[in-house]
């Protein structure tokens, strides 16, 4: 058959770009970029897919979480589609929840925006150490429940969790507040040297080793008590 | 051939149609093209003199259907008005081959020998059918080998006319009219109509007379007459006639002080015209609009025995309110077309506006619109027949899409192009047929 389109071979074509097209293709690079970047933290930490929750771990991870999100540009968006990424994609084929959250909280801890909220009431998986360090300024809203270690080293930064968190909640944390709508786990506040944790639900246990700031349970202090 | 000589024929066909418009047919500007009005009817007419065209013309009796463009035929190819007459097929019932096409001489029947007397309408390069709609639909097919071709058979002989041009008039529908079987109306390069001049030009056609004698010359007439009637070969007669041509032509310029053209003056404008390239935006318009009056979807092209289906996505392109697929005449008539007024325009190229000029005339027959979509439009407010009234609405409504999507269309042609030489790339897509017609050309299966 004869090439019908000769008459066009001169002209310089141009694909209409939409911007949605745009978007999206700007989107899905950085989704690559920052999953790239966690998928070298969790083999560089979990090599045996076995991460153990020790002070020096998570420290270590969250400096290597910073270091790679450095030059990475992003917003809350970016962030949500992770967690959605994490929950259920099967670009990511294993989910170790402490790095994922240590993550996630490194990339919350460098975005622009002062205010960040993340709906993660429809995901079956549960995030720990969200809220990691937040810095003062900052306002993390975590809407659903979730893990283990929230808002531990808390620093300055506003967490609220619309929902429950599970034990060793605002562990070790600094300053700053965490507000709680439901329940929180275990050993509430533990190692905590500053701050206040506010629950509005039941508070399973607080911490045995707390060095100083203020539990309050709907509204009532529990830490310190009275009698300290 | 200098410029020189060009301009010099451009201006000898607008001498031409000055003077008509100035004193045989007087009628107003009814159409504008780059700034320039004129009136359709008679500037189509010349276009189809010149590039050996066929027109239909279509009006109300007594409008100058007929003497129109008989002038047209007169001042392009010389012949005095008389020799015209003579050649016309009128269109009746009773109208037989023997007396349009040609007849065996009867005395040379008487000894054995077949020898076939033709018509002057077939000898002609002028051809007028008058009232064509008056012929019954069996006899419409008796031309059209003649209209399509030039190409005239009675018994076991035949003639073919190197140059011509043919124009038919019809009459609106009444008791005495037939339907133009479709083959034969998809053979007319374009349909204009006749129109009313007005009140105040008619008032002028009736108070200066027929001013259509200048064109008439009696002793030539005569010498036409006597070189057709001869028993010699259809070339020698031809030549023969193109000398009478000529002296009409002298005369011409003798006595009114008309400029006409000779046959090598028409072999050379069309040879320039022939010469003048499309541009891009014309090709690329041309295939949006063809792809809409082909396109379909579901049945893989026009059929006018098959319907759209309920919801389809393409409802609101002109393939889901026409019932049949355009002829591939189509892109021939509106390139010819487009290409003689460019010529006539002295433009370079043939472009946008010379198509969206002359594309009404050239569709206005050949659409066959659904019968919802022509109850939608006849009652709107209009200068022109029904058909040429949608045709126009149709083009610019093509014309709308084409101004949005048209550097998208020409880039998805680039893209299809280098596809076709092998390069590894994507179709562009787009909603428009023209996007799915080209990935069929790509050779994909577009079917959803």
């Amino acid at each position: 058959m004869r090439n019908p389109f000769m008459d066009f071979r001169s002209v310089h074509y141009q694909k209409k770009e939409i911007p949605l097209e745009r978007i999206v293709k700007a989107k899905q690079e950085v989704m690559d970029r920052i999953l790239e970047s966690y998928f070298s933290i969790v083999e560089e930490e979990a090599k045996d897919l076995v991460w153990l929750v020790e002070h020096s771990r998570v420290v270590k991870t969250y400096d290597a979480a910073k270091e790679s999100i450095r030059d990475l540009e992003y917003d809350q968006d970016d962030i949500e589609e992770f967690c959605a990424q994490l929950d259920s994609s099967q670009k990511v084929p294993y989910m170790i929840s402490g790095p994922a959250g240590i993550y996630i909280s490194a990339l919350v801890n460098h975005i622009a925006q002062d205010s960040i909220v993340l709906g993660l009431k429809d995901y079956e998986r549960t995030f720990h150490f969200l809220g990691f360090r937040l810095p003062e300024g900052k306002t993390l809203t975590l809407q659903g429940d979730v893990g283990d270690f929230i808002g531990a080293g808390l620093s300055g930064g506003r967490l609220v969790v619309e929902g429950s968190t599970r034990n060793w909640c605002g562990a070790g944390m600094m300053k700053g507040e965490i507000f709680v709508s439901s329940h929180t786990g275990q050993r509430t506040g533990e190692w905590m040297r500053g701050g206040e944790i506010h629950v509005d639900g039941n508070i399973w246990s607080t911490g045995k080793s707390i060095f100083g700031g203020k539990i309050y349970n709907r509204g009532k202090i529990v830490i310190p008590k009275e009698s300290d | 051939m200098n410029s020189g000589e060009n301009s010099s024929l451009r201006e000898t066909i607008w001498e031409i149609y000055n003077y008509i418009q100035e004193n045989l047919y007087l009628n107003r500007p009814d159409t504008e093209i780059k700034g320039i009005r004129f009136n359709s009817a008679l500037l189509i007419s010349l276009l189809t003199g010149l590039c050996q065209g066929k027109q239909l013309i279509i009006g109300e009796p007594g409008l100058g259907k007929t003497t129109s463009v008989e002038y047209v035929c007169s001042l392009l190819y010389r012949f005095p008005l008389g020799t015209i007459w003579g050649s016309e097929v009128a269109g009746h019932p009773e109208q037989t081959e023997e007396k349009i096409i040609g007849r065996p001489d009867l005395g040379k029947l008487n000894i054995g020998e077949e020898v076939v007397i033709w018509s002057h309408f077939s000898l002609l390069p002028i051809k007028i059918v008058d009232e064509i709609n008056r012929l019954p639909e069996t006899k419409q097919s008796m031309i059209l080998d003649g209209v399509d071709r030039g190409n005239w058979e009675y018994l076991n002989d035949a003639i073919i006319n190197r140059e011509y041009c043919l124009f038919a008039t019809a009459n609106y529908q009444d008791r005495g009219t037939n339907t133009i079987i479709a083959p034969l109306i998809d053979r007319f390069d374009v349909m204009v109509e006749s129109k009313h001049p007005g009140p105040n030009l008619a008032y002028l056609i009736g108070a200066e007379g027929a001013n259509g004698i200048k064109l008439h010359n009696e002793e030539l007439e005569e010498e036409f007459q006597r070189i057709l009637s001869e028993r010699l070969p259809y070339s020698v007669r031809m030549e023969r006639v193109e000398e009478l041509c000529n002296r009409f032509g002298d005369a011409m310029e003798r006595g009114p002080g008309i400029k006409t053209l000779s046959r090598d003056d028409r072999k050379t404008i069309r040879s320039q015209k022939d010469e003048i390239p499309f541009d891009l935006d014309f090709n690329a318009f041309l295939r949006l609009a063809i792809s809409e009056l082909s396109f379909c979807h579901r049945l893989g092209q026009k059929r006018s025995y098959e319907g759209c289906e309920e919801g389809c996505h393409f409802t609101g392109y002109l393939c889901n309110a026409v019932r049949n697929c355009i002829s591939n005449r189509f892109p021939i008539s509106i390139g010819n077309f487009s290409k003689a007024l460019a010529w006539l325009l002295g433009d370079e190229k043939v472009d946008l506006e010379h198509l969206k000029a002359l594309m009404p005339f050239t569709l206005a027959h050949r659409i066959q619109w659904k019968e919802e979509v022509v109850a939608q439009h006849e009652k709107e407010p209009r200068d022109d027949p029904l058909d040429i009234h949608m045709a126009k609405d149709a083009v610019m409504e093509m014309h709308r899409r084409y101004m949005e999507q048209g550097p998208q269309v020409k880039s998805a042609l680039a893209v299809a192009y280098r596809i076709m030489e092998g390069e590894d790339m994507e179709p562009i897509q787009g909603d428009h047929p023209i996007y799915w017609d080209i990935r069929k050309d790509l050779g994909e299966e577009v079917k959803q």
